[in-house]
C-alpha cells in the first residue's frame, strides 16, 4: 500500500557556488497524487531534472520506481510520463508528426491514443508546431505525457497555458489516471492548481522541504483571519501574546467623539484565550474569514530579500 | 545499431530534408559552374601570365602550377577550396546545432526524457550528420563525374572517388569536432568556434607550410592529409586517408563519453 515510488534523501544539487537544493528529503507514494509546492526558483524543476536524470545529484540519493534515475537509465524513463514546464518545439513539423515521433522514440508505445487524446483537448494535429499558441504547446506537451499509460506522471506546471475548461479537463486526466492506479508527482508555485486533486502536498524553499501534509491539514492550519471592532481604545499588547494568534494589528479612530478601535488577526486553532481578551473590551463588531490555502502558502514564502536573490541566481539552470 | 537509434536517425533528417536539399543544390551548383569554366581557362593564355607572375612559394601552394590538367584545375577550384568551404560550413553549423544547440534552445528535452539512452541520442545524431554529408560530398562528386564526362576531360571516375572520399572524411571530421565539443560543453558557441578555428589552422597550415619550407605544418594538418598529393592525379593516399579517417572516430567517442556523464541545462 504505501510503496514509495519517488524517494529523496537529503538530496543536494549545486550549479557551481550556488546551492539549488540543499538536503531534500521527499517520499511519494504509489497510487497519490503528490503537489509539489514552491515558488519559482525554490528548486522544484531541479529536483524534477534530477528525477529524470538530466542532472546528477552533488550530495545524497534519489530513488524513482525503486532505483537511481542514472542507473534506471532509458528502462526507467519508460515508465515515467514528464510534462516539461516550458515545452520549447521548433520547426516546420506539425504537432501529430512530434507526437508520432514520441511514440516511435517509445518504441510505438502510445501511438494509438495520440488521436484520441488530440481530441479531447481539441489539438489540431496537422498544424505546424512553430506557429502554436502556448495553450496549444501545452496540449501537445499533455498528450506526448499521459500517451503511453505510464506508471508515474511528472507534471511540472501542468496547467499553464490552458484556460480554465481545459484545466478542467485535464484534472480529469490526471484523476483518471490516478484511479487506474498511476502515481502523480506535479510541481506548481499556485495551490489551487493542486489542492483541488491532490492528496498530499509538499513545500519547498531555498531547496528544502519545509513542509509536508495532506491538504485537509494545511487546510486547517491555514486559520482565520479575525476582525473586531471595539467600541473603546484598546491596546496592541493586550493581544499579541495570546496562543494562537498571530499578525496583530490595532488601529484607532474616533469617530462623532467617540473613541473606538479596530483589531485585525490570524487565528490558528482554538479561538477561546483570544475571545476572552476581547472580551474585556465593548465589542461592537466582529467576523471570522476562513483563509484561502494560497495565503499559508505564502507564509512559507516569506524569506529575506537577500535569500531571494540567491533563489533567483539558482533559477538560472532553466 | 539498436533499435531506438533508429527513430532518432530519422527524426533529425526529416528535421532537416529541407536545409539538405537546399544545400545539395547549391553545391551542385557551384561545382558545375567552376568546372563548367574549365574549357574557357585553356583557350586564354592570361592565367598563364597572371601564374607566371606569382611568387613560385604561392603558385605551388595553391595549385597554380597545375592548373592546366584537369586534376590541377580542379584541386584549386573546387576540391581544394569552395567545396570544402561550403561542406565545413554546413557540417560544423548542423554538428553544433545538433546537441548543444538543441540542448540551448530546450527542443533536446523531450528526447532527453523518453525511454532513449543519452548515448542512443547522440549516437543517432551523429550518424544523421554523417549522412548528411555523405549525401552533399556524393552531390559534389556525381556533378563532377557528370562535368568532366560532358567535357570530355581527362580525368578517371577513380580519382573523382578519391578525392571525394578524402574530402568527406575531412568534413565528417571537423563537423563532428563541432558536434562533440557541443555535446562535451553544452554550447554550441564553443562547438563552432573550435571546429571552425582549427579548421582554419589546417588551411592555413597546408597552404603556409610550403611556402615556408616548415613541414611540420602539413604534418599536422588534416587539410594536407586530404589534398596532398593531390588526390584527383594521385589517387588515395592510405596514411593521409587514415588518419582523417581517425577524426570523427576519435571525436564521436570523446562526444559520446562526455555527454553521458554531465548536467544537461534543457
Amino acid at each position: 500500500m504505501t510503496e514509495v515510488v519517488i524517494r529523496t534523501d537529503g538530496l543536494v544539487k549545486d550549479y557551481g557556488d550556488v546551492r539549488a537544493l540543499a538536503g531534500l528529503d521527499l517520499a511519494v507514494h504509489r497510487g497519490e497524487i503528490f503537489g509539489f509546492l514552491g515558488p519559482n526558483g525554490a528548486g522544484k524543476s531541479t529536483t524534477i531534472r534530477v528525477l529524470l536524470d538530466l542532472l546528477r545529484p552533488t550530495a545524497g540519493r534519489a530513488e524513482v520506481l525503486g532505483v537511481a534515475p542514472r542507473d534506471g537509465g532509458a528502462e526507467l524513463r519508460a515508465r515515467i510520463g514528464y510534462l516539461p514546464g516550458e515545452l520549447a518545439m521548433t520547426g516546420r513539423k506539425t504537432s501529430g508528426e512530434l507526437l508520432a515521433h514520441m511514440a516511435r522514440l517509445r518504441g510505438g508505445q502510445g501511438g494509438d491514443r495520440i488521436a484520441t487524446l488530440a481530441g479531447r483537448f481539441g489539438l489540431d494535429l496537422d498544424r505546424p508546431i512553430r506557429g502554436l499558441s502556448k495553450g496549444n504547446k501545452q496540449k501537445v506537451g499533455v498528450v506526448q505525457a499521459f500517451m503511453h499509460d505510464p506508471e508515474l506522471l511528472i507534471l511540472d506546471e501542468p496547467s499553464s497555458g490552458l484556460d480554465p475548461l481545459l484545466q478542467r479537463e485535464f484534472l480529469d486526466l490526471v484523476t483518471e489516471a490516478r484511479d487506474r492506479g498511476a502515481t502523480v508527482f506535479m510541481s506548481s508555485h499556485v495551490l489551487s492548481e493542486v489542492q483541488e486533486i491532490a492528496s498530499r502536498v509538499a513545500i519547498i524553499r531555498s531547496g528544502e522541504i519545509v513542509d509536508v501534509n495532506d491538504v485537509r491539514t494545511l487546510r486547517n492550519r491555514a486559520g482565520q483571519i479575525v476582525e473586531m471592532r471595539f467600541a473603546e481604545r484598546v491596546t496592541s499588547e493586550r493581544f499579541t501574546s495570546l496562543p494562537n494568534v498571530e499578525d496583530v494589528t490595532v488601529e484607532s479612530w474616533s469617530e462623532n467623539g467617540t473613541d473606538g478601535a479596530s483589531l485585525s488577526c490570524l487565528l490558528h486553532g482554538e479561538p477561546d484565550a483570544l475571545l476572552k481578551a476581547a472580551a474585556d473590551y465593548r465589542v461592537v463588531h466582529w467576523s471570522a474569514q476562513d483563509r484561502e490555502l494560497e495565503d499559508l502558502f505564502l507564509d512559507f514564502y516569506r524569506v529575506p530579500a537577500a535569500e531571494l536573490v540567491t533563489e533567483e541566481v539558482a533559477d538560472g539552470g532553466r | 545499431m539498436a533499435a531506438d537509434t533508429l527513430p532518432v536517425l530519422s527524426g533529425v533528417l526529416r528535421d532537416q530534408r529541407r536545409s539538405l536539399a537546399m544545400w545539395g543544390l547549391a553545391l551542385a551548383a557551384v561545382s558545375a559552374m567552376y568546372i563548367g569554366f574549365y574549357p574557357a581557362m585553356g583557350e586564354t593564355s592570361d592565367i598563364d601570365a597572371f601564374v607566371r607572375n606569382m611568387p613560385e612559394g604561392l603558385v605551388e601552394a595553391m595549385g597554380y602550377d597545375e592548373m592546366a590538367t584537369p586534376a590541377g584545375y580542379l584541386r584549386s577550384t573546387v576540391y581544394g577550396l569552395l567545396a570544402p568551404a561550403l561542406l565545413l560550413v554546413f557540417a560544423i553549423g548542423a554538428g553544433a546545432r545538433l546537441i548543444a544547440g538543441q540542448e540551448e534552445d530546450g527542443t533536446l528535452e523531450l528526447e532527453l526524457t523518453s525511454p532513449v539512452a543519452r548515448t542512443r541520442l547522440v549516437f543517432g545524431r551523429i550518424l544523421a550528420l554523417w549522412v548528411d554529408v555523405v549525401i552533399l560530398v556524393a552531390v559534389v562528386a556525381l556533378a563532377t563525374l557528370a562535368l568532366v564526362t560532358a567535357l570530355d576531360m581527362e580525368l578517371g571516375a577513380d580519382k573523382i572517388l578519391a578525392a571525394a572520399t578524402g574530402l568527406l572524411l575531412l568534413v565528417l571530421g571537423f563537423g563532428t569536432i563541432a558536434l562533440a565539443v557541443g555535446a562535451a560543453t553544452g554550447r554550441r558557441a564553443y562547438g563552432l568556434a573550435v571546429a571552425a578555428g582549427l579548421a582554419v589552422v589546417a588551411f592555413m597550415f597546408d597552404a603556409i607550410g610550403p611556402a615556408i619550407g616548415v613541414d611540420w605544418m602539413t604534418t599536422v594538418s588534416p587539410f594536407s592529409w586530404y589534398i596532398e598529393p593531390n588526390p584527383l592525379a594521385e589517387g588515395v593516399d592510405p596514411g593521409g586517408f587514415a588518419l582523417l579517417a581517425a577524426v570523427p572516430v576519435v571525436a564521436a567517442v570523446l562526444g559520446l563519453l562526455t555527454f553521458d556523464r554531465r548536467d544537461l541545462m534543457v
